[in-house]
């Protein structure tokens, strides 16, 4: 088990109650997919994960280790084993994809070398082997607020690997690009789950994405956890629970 | 943005909280009323009565006199308090209104127009406005001197002004210079979204605003009188005036561009392990360098002029030149003083709204 989630509860300061004893063990190697609606608790669950937020009650193991009560460097040199992505993309505007992509290196790069921007050799050269995998080879120095969505969020993914990370957390990804990009980037990550061995825990929308990318599957609903399995089996009754009686499955293609 | 979670049960106001909140506003609604009659009496009575009515020249004035207004005001104003002359519940929406009626036709509406006519009267007896002086013979004569004066600049300083106008932008210029760096760090601690993690960062915010707030407050004419005294009369206690001044506004209008900027870098770069300080400087600072620096070119731009100013009080440069030439009553030379002045100025708005343009 690379991470144990053990009865996690996240209420926020305004009270809004998140999670709501979630258990689930996310295996080596596996291409996790978290689905449900908007509100369900997602989002939070991963950035519980990466401490990007604090639970409330329970614990997380990573690597056999609790990590819900690391401070300061502790919690950081988590951090930088847990890579993430974005809805959004969340690039540095204005800066360089070069300059991005290190920038997963930040936690083991001192602070002064950092700041100067002074990155060792073989990191750079890391970098632009990441940016070659991703396909933005001779883009390196082209502005990252300038790039399609697509190419954006595989920078975000480039930065990502440069950390390292035995995890990746992904944020709906794919929820801002259109569908053909969807698909360009989620096969990169399943690039990276399968070539490189990175666990991918990915929160997603499309069950159509879900079926085709995932290993197995947990569905999130009102901050509790109401399915786990595998993506063929979610059915039309399953489908219902998940989403609501209303909601009516869209595809893409 | 990305935790959509938020915002699922919060929208429900508790019950307890909802009550509160009423009393709350009958509270805010009553003070303003008591404030609203309690100026109306004592203006009526001070002012419109014992001045205009009663021609009384000095007036005596005793410290019962407002309490006296106060105490008849909040008898007046809990009198009248659940009529529709209320502004206090008019204000806080209190008083329920029929939509379709206009505003101005409301009594509380007539209220309000009453009271800014009896302040606009006693405006005009307190500063002694008259058309009288205005236009009287010899103030006529008076301005038509002085106008021929200033129209006919004496060309003879002009090498002299062109002096002191440089120092005054190069005073202008350095304090400038020196506050940048100065508010550059103050700037993140006053920066709420950056402050917020504990309560140690959040007091350190909340004194930081304190002193900015203040700091700010005082006019930097004040300042210079100040550091005039502290450091002697002359351009350098003008720039000191200026820097101290400078810090505080931009450190204000820093803070509030790091507190716009987006949140999704800076998250990005924390999820990296990245220590607060690269986090800073990967995630904060490439998102304002370029509004700061317009911030910082459009402050040089108002320094030049406040520098004019404060060369009135000893500041140095060409204000202080102005200064000595209105004392010595030399109407020529200040009409000089004056064009060169509003060269500069029209000059420096020029360039750095050309600046700012480009930067953007």
């Amino acid at each position: 088990m690379v991470l144990e989630i053990k009865n996690v509860n996240k209420v926020y300061p305004n009270g809004t109650h998140a999670l709501r004893g979630v258990s689930f063990d996310v295996k080596e190697g596996e291409f996790l997919v978290i689905i449900g609606l908007s509100g369900s608790g997602k989002s939070t669950m991963l950035r519980c994960i990466n401490r990007l937020h604090d639970v409330s009650t329970g614990e997380i193991m990573f690597e056999g280790k609790d990590i819900t009560k690391l401070r300061g460097k502790d919690m950081r040199q988590v951090r930088s084993r847990i890579g993430m992505i974005f809805q959004h993309f969340n690039l540095v505007p204005r800066k360089s994809v070069m300059t991005n992509v290190l920038s997963g290196t930040l936690s083991r790069t001192g602070i002064f070398k950092s700041i100067c921007g002074i990155y060792s050799e073989e990191d750079k050269k890391k970098a632009r082997d990441y940016i070659k995998i991703v396909g933005l080879e001779g883009k390196e120095n082209h502005r990252a607020d300038n790039l399609s969505g697509g190419q954006q969020q595989r920078v975000a993914i480039a930065r990502a690997l440069m950390q390292n990370p035995k995890v990746l957390l992904a944020d709906e990804p794919v929820a801002s690009l259109d569908p053909a990009t969807s698909h360009s980037v989620m096969q990169y990550l399943k690039k990276v789950n399968e070539e490189l061995g990175v666990t991918v825990i990915c929160n997603l929308h499309f069950l159509s994405l879900v079926r085709e990318y995932s290993s197995r599957v947990v569905a999130l609903k009102a901050g509790n956890l109401i399915y786990e399995g595998q993506p063929h089996d979610i059915d039309e009754n399953w489908f219902q629970t998940i989403y609501g009686e209303e909601a009516v499955e869209v595809t893409i293609n | 943005m990305n935790t959509t979670t938020q915002q699922t049960t919060s929208d429900i106001p508790n019950p307890n909280d909802f009550l509160s909140v009423k009393v709350k506003r009958h509270f805010s609604a009553l003070a303003i009323d008591i404030a609203l009659w309690s100026y109306t009496v004592l203006v009526s009575w001070k002012v419109i009565y014992e001045k205009v009515i009663m021609n009384m020249r000095y007036p005596k004035f005793f410290w019962t006199q407002p309490l006296t207004a106060f105490v008849i005001g909040a008898v007046i104003a809990l009198a009248l308090y659940m009529t529709s002359l209320s502004c206090g519940r008019a204000f806080t929406k209190l008083m329920k209104r029929d939509e379709n009626k206009p505003v101005l036709k409301e009594p509380f509406s007539f209220f309000i127009i009453a009271i800014v006519i009896l302040t606009f009267i006693s405006g005009i007896y307190i500063s002694q406005v008259s058309l009288h002086e205005f236009l009287s013979d010899s103030g006529l004569t008076g301005a038509r001197r002085i106008f021929t004066a200033l129209f006919n600049p004496n060309f003879a300083i002009l090498e002299q002004a062109t002096f002191a106008a440089i120092e005054t932008i190069y005073m202008a210029f350095i304090a400038t210079a020196v506050a940048l760096p100065m508010a550059f760090i103050i700037a993140f601690f006053a920066a709420r979204n950056l402050m917020s993690e504990s309560k140690v960062t959040l007091a350190v915010y909340n004194i930081v605003r304190f002193f900015l707030n203040v700091s700010r407050s005082i006019e930097p004419l004040v300042w210079a009188i100040i550091f005039s005294v502290w450091v002697g009369i002359g351009p350098f206690a003008g720039m000191l005036a200026l820097c101290l001044h400078s810090v505080s506004s931009l450190s204000k209008l820093y803070s509030e561009q790091i507190e716009n900027i987006s949140d999704g870098p800076i998250e990005a770069i924390t999820a990296t392990g990245a220590h607060p300080i690269q986090v800073i400087w990967y995630g904060v600072v490439p998102q304002i360098v370029l509004p700061y620096l317009s911030f910082t070119i459009y402050r040089w731009d108002i320094n030049v002029r406040m520098a004019t100013v404060i060369g009135l009080v000893g500041g140095g440069g060409i204000g202080t030149m102005l200064m000595q030439y209105q004392g010595l009553a030399k109407w020529n030379e200040v009409g000089m003083l004056v064009i060169i002045i509003a060269a500069i100025v029209w000059l420096m708005d020029w360039l750095s709204s050309r600046i700012r343009e480009s930067i953007k």
